[in-house]
């Protein structure tokens, strides 16, 4: 029964506010707390800049917010075929300011995941539960 | 790429040298050492969060006793890098630091008033500059971000207060309920809600390092003597602070 909103944005820093504000309305329709809110705007927007910081992305980010019950899903993906995964390498390994986005996004959000995309690479998957 | 990622980079090995020593021997100064070294990952995330409202310096503040728990805190033999461990001790403080501050009550209202200053600025503008203003001209005129203006127009109204009379949905057999109908008597957790909303209030009147302190204090029961430690001060000093903490908030609650 999960409810989908599919957000194709061009691969630009201008247009993470979209997303943002994308993200904010649909959370806001599943009654998350302000603080939650704000805290899946702020994920969605590190796991834009990391698509588009990725080397070989292509020439959009692709979100895709599921909604099921009090479950809010975002996957975040580069648009083109065989792009490097938005920084999945950072799981691993860290250090650099580069890598650091991923573990503020899992300061944020109830989990987060790399998922295989069939030719596509890999994308970020991040998901937020109501709080009861 | 950010400019600061040049300045975010730490040599592992140097860390995990530096912690070596630290769990072996707990010097402040080498617990100095890794505070200075660690700073900008506290910057780092403290920058993410500064467009809620609060003032940067003061998140970084926070942000910083977060880095000393996690400093404390942290065991080489784990296998996981100190920044992992780290990040989400650093952002919990300051997550925490929105809650004391009331965040959640304050956000919702001023997206109300920015509602409300939406609307009256449309009708100014509009006579101004003889159309409807942008939401660019909107955000000058209001001193906010053009997001902030979206959502104020989007989510402002969503926070707008129900009126006891509203009905609410019926399921069909006529009788659709008010919400005065459902409300019931006083409740004591609610006005315990409130004191707690007072007293986030009142310390929104106290300086970013009074706050740590009193938190750090009373919350967390920590002693003077090692607050002085973690804040790099006397203990005459954090006495001194914690005095002048209390008496500001006794003033903003006596008023």
């Amino acid at each position: 029964m999960a409810e989908t909103v599919d957000l194709r944005i061009p691969r630009k820093a201008e247009w993470v506010a979209v997303a943002r504000l994308t993200v904010a309305g649909i959370a806001s329709r599943l009654h998350f707390t302000i603080e939650d809110i704000e805290d899946v705007k702020l994920a969605v927007a590190e796991a834009c800049t990391n698509a588009i910081q990725a080397p070989d992305g292509g020439a959009f980010i692709e979100i895709r917010c599921d909604v099921d019950g009090d479950r809010l899903r975002v996957a975040v993906v580069n648009s083109v075929d065989g792009a490097a995964p938005p920084r999945a390498e950072v799981l691993d390994e860290e250090l650099s300011v580069d890598g650091l986005g991923v573990f503020l996004i899992r300061s944020l959000m109830d989990d987060v995941e790399y998922e295989d995309v069939p030719d596509r690479g890999k994308q970020l998957v991040m998901v937020k539960r109501l709080a009861s | 790429m950010s400019d600061e990622s040049t300045n975010v980079r730490w040599d592992r090995q140097t860390t995990r040298d530096a912690f070596a020593r630290y769990s072996a021997k707990r010097e402040d100064s080498l617990r100095d050492e890794l505070v200075v070294a660690h700073l900008n990952l506290v910057r780092y995330l403290a920058v993410k969060f500064a467009n809620r409202g609060e003032p940067l310096d003061d998140l970084i503040q926070v942000g910083t006793v977060g880095l000393i728990k996690a400093i404390d805190r942290f065991e080489l033999d784990r296998g996981v890098e100190f920044t992992t461990y780290a990040t989400p001790t650093i952002v919990g403080e300051i997550k925490r630091y929105f809650r004391d501050k009331g965040w959640a009550v304050k956000v919702p209202r001023r997206l109300q008033e920015l509602n409300l200053a939406v609307n009256r600025a449309v009708e100014k503008l509009s006579i101004e500059i003889g159309h409807a203003p942008t939401v660019a001209e909107l955000a000058a005129k209001l001193d906010a971000t053009e997001e902030e203006i979206l959502e104020a127009q989007e989510l402002g109204q969503a926070y707008n207060l129900l009126s006891l009379d509203t009905e609410l949905g019926g399921d069909g057999d006529g009788k659709s309920q008010t919400l005065a109908d459902i409300v019931g008597a006083d409740d004591p957790e609610l006005a315990m809600l409130e004191d707690r909303t007072v007293i986030a209030r009142a310390f929104g009147v106290l300086s970013g390092r009074e706050r740590v302190i009193l938190h750090l204090r009373f919350f967390e029961s920590v002693s003077q003597t090692e607050i002085a430690k973690r804040l790099n001060v006397s203990q005459m000093h954090v006495s001194r602070l914690q005095q002048k903490a209390l008496e500001k908030l006794r003033a903003f609650l006596a008023e």
